[in-house]
């Protein structure tokens, strides 16, 4: 690694001040899981290494019954996925945690940093798609909440700005009679990097009612994670059924823009789409 | 620039003098001698380097050491008391979880922050808490066998 200047802010204004002054030259370290890897292979080269894990105002998960969930940003993938209230309420993103890496990786890495990273193949973010989650970015100008449908722009790209911090994700409470699953495919059972994941969140208008609403999210098949809006459409307002399920996850699989192992990667997804809807429809009932 | 920092280490305290570059890795081998603690990979992939943060496995390779001043970090160099070997080791070293010994120090650490949480484990969460340390000698079964022999003498031993 190239030498550089280690910064250790306990508080947000103090890290946002730094980065600041920093400019093109700081990066932030959240678990260090990305970032130092990049540094050792010198693909990114910081003056300055600002830590924002030393300001434990940035990890907490908290649930209200009104607001929802909120998470801090630096609140480690393991903390997440043992959460109870994670578990009971948003089961689906405790699950795409608990996917992420190893046990050591899943101790260090941040869900801030995970979004921020904004891989193609990640899992958190199909997830968070799903439940509408929102990011709160603060830079010395002041705050904004993005609807995390917007926030990734690209591969490894986000509408974050130089000197701006994610510092919370805040995830509204699902409608009643509302289930979610996540579902992916790798090469190997226990670690790997996710072919194809699929999110999914059902509503319907009583226990076997009808679907008043479904999103469908899915990763590492297209530039950035996508929500499948026109399988959404197949579904909203109707009965689920098995045929409507094999017609959902085939016009998701057509939504689809891969990359590589494009053929596979559509299979999968039609695959996992309608595994998915199932395993969800069958919970809420 | 370097900078003095806290380490606790095995519940001893040091003052060391650090660069901001330095790895945890790093600063346990070569400043302060414990080399129980591998470094394989250098990318978080092989879990050779793996140590415990506050009970917690982490990888000490992506793991700046100032990052962790003042935190209680365990190293495999905790486990044994003089020449009594700790459970988990005693059940590696008998049940023959042990080839070349590379992968060992992050096998058994891993194994302890299993254990210190659920003296009853199935063979899948063994499976799962070691799921970040790679082993390339044994095949892995042996390893299983030595962590739920473990927690069998460890839940007998508690139950005394």
């Amino acid at each position: 690694m190239k030498r550089f200047e280690y910064l250790a802010p306990k508080m947000v204004e103090e890290a946002l001040k730094m980065l600041s002054d920093c400019g093109h030259g700081g990066a932030v370290l959240a678990g260090g899981t990305d970032l130092l890897i990049a540094m050792k292979r010198r693909e990114v080269n910081p003056h300055y290494v600002v830590n924002i894990k030393s300001i434990p105002d940035l990890d907490y998960i908290q649930y209200h019954q009104e607001a929802g969930l909120r998470i801090g940003a630096i609140t480690n993938h393991s903390a997440i996925g043992d959460s109870p209230v994670i578990r009971d309420k948003f089961d689906l993103l405790a699950t795409a945690c608990n996917k992420i890496g190893t046990p050591q990786v899943r101790n260090m890495g941040t869900i801030g940093g995970n979004i921020c990273k904004a891989g193609p193949s990640q899992d958190t973010p199909p997830a968070l798609l799903v439940l509408d989650a929102r990011v709160k970015l603060v830079s010395l100008s002041g705050k904004r909440i993005v609807p995390i449908d917007e926030f990734f722009v690209g591969p490894f790209k986000t509408v974050l700005q130089g000197a701006e911090l994610l510092t919370e994700i805040q995830i509204p409470n699902p409608p009643p009679v509302s289930a979610g699953c996540y579902k992916w495919a790798t090469k190997t059972v226990a670690v790997d990097e996710t072919l194809v994941g699929v999110a999914v969140l059902i509503t319907l208008d009583s226990a076997d009612g009808v679907c008043t609403d479904i999103k469908i999210a899915l990763g590492s098949v297209a530039p950035t994670p996508m929500r499948a809006r026109k399988a959404e459409e197949v579904l909203r307002g109707k009965r689920i059924d098995d045929r409507l399920i094999k017609q959902a996850a085939q016009v998701a699989a057509g939504e689809t823009r891969p990359r590589s192992r494009a053929d596979y990667r559509r299979r999968i997804s039609r695959l996992l789409v309608s595994e998915a809807i199932a395993e969800t429809w069958k919970k809420i009932r | 620039m370097k900078q003095i920092a806290t380490f606790i280490v095995n519940e001893k305290r040091y003052e060391l003098a650090i660069e901001p570059h330095m790895l945890l890795v790093e600063v346990l081998r070569d400043e302060l001698g414990l080399t129980g603690t591998k470094q394989s990979c250098g990318i978080g992939n092989c879990g050779a380097c793996t140590v415990l943060i506050d009970g917690k496995p982490v990888l000490s390779c992506l793991t700046l050491a100032l990052t962790v001043e003042g935190k209680h970090i365990t190293t495999i160099e905790a486990l044994a008391q003089g020449t009594a070997l700790h459970p988990i080791q005693k059940a590696f070293v008998e049940h023959g979880a042990i080839q070349c010994g590379f992968c060992t120090p992050g096998m058994i650490l891993s194994a302890k922050a299993l254990l210190d949480k659920n003296l009853n484990p199935t063979d899948r969460e063994v499976k799962y808490a070691l799921s970040g340390n790679l082993c390339r000698c044994t095949g892995y079964v042996k390893i299983i066998d030595a962590v739920l022999a473990a927690a069998e003498a460890m839940s007998k031993e508690a139950n005394t």
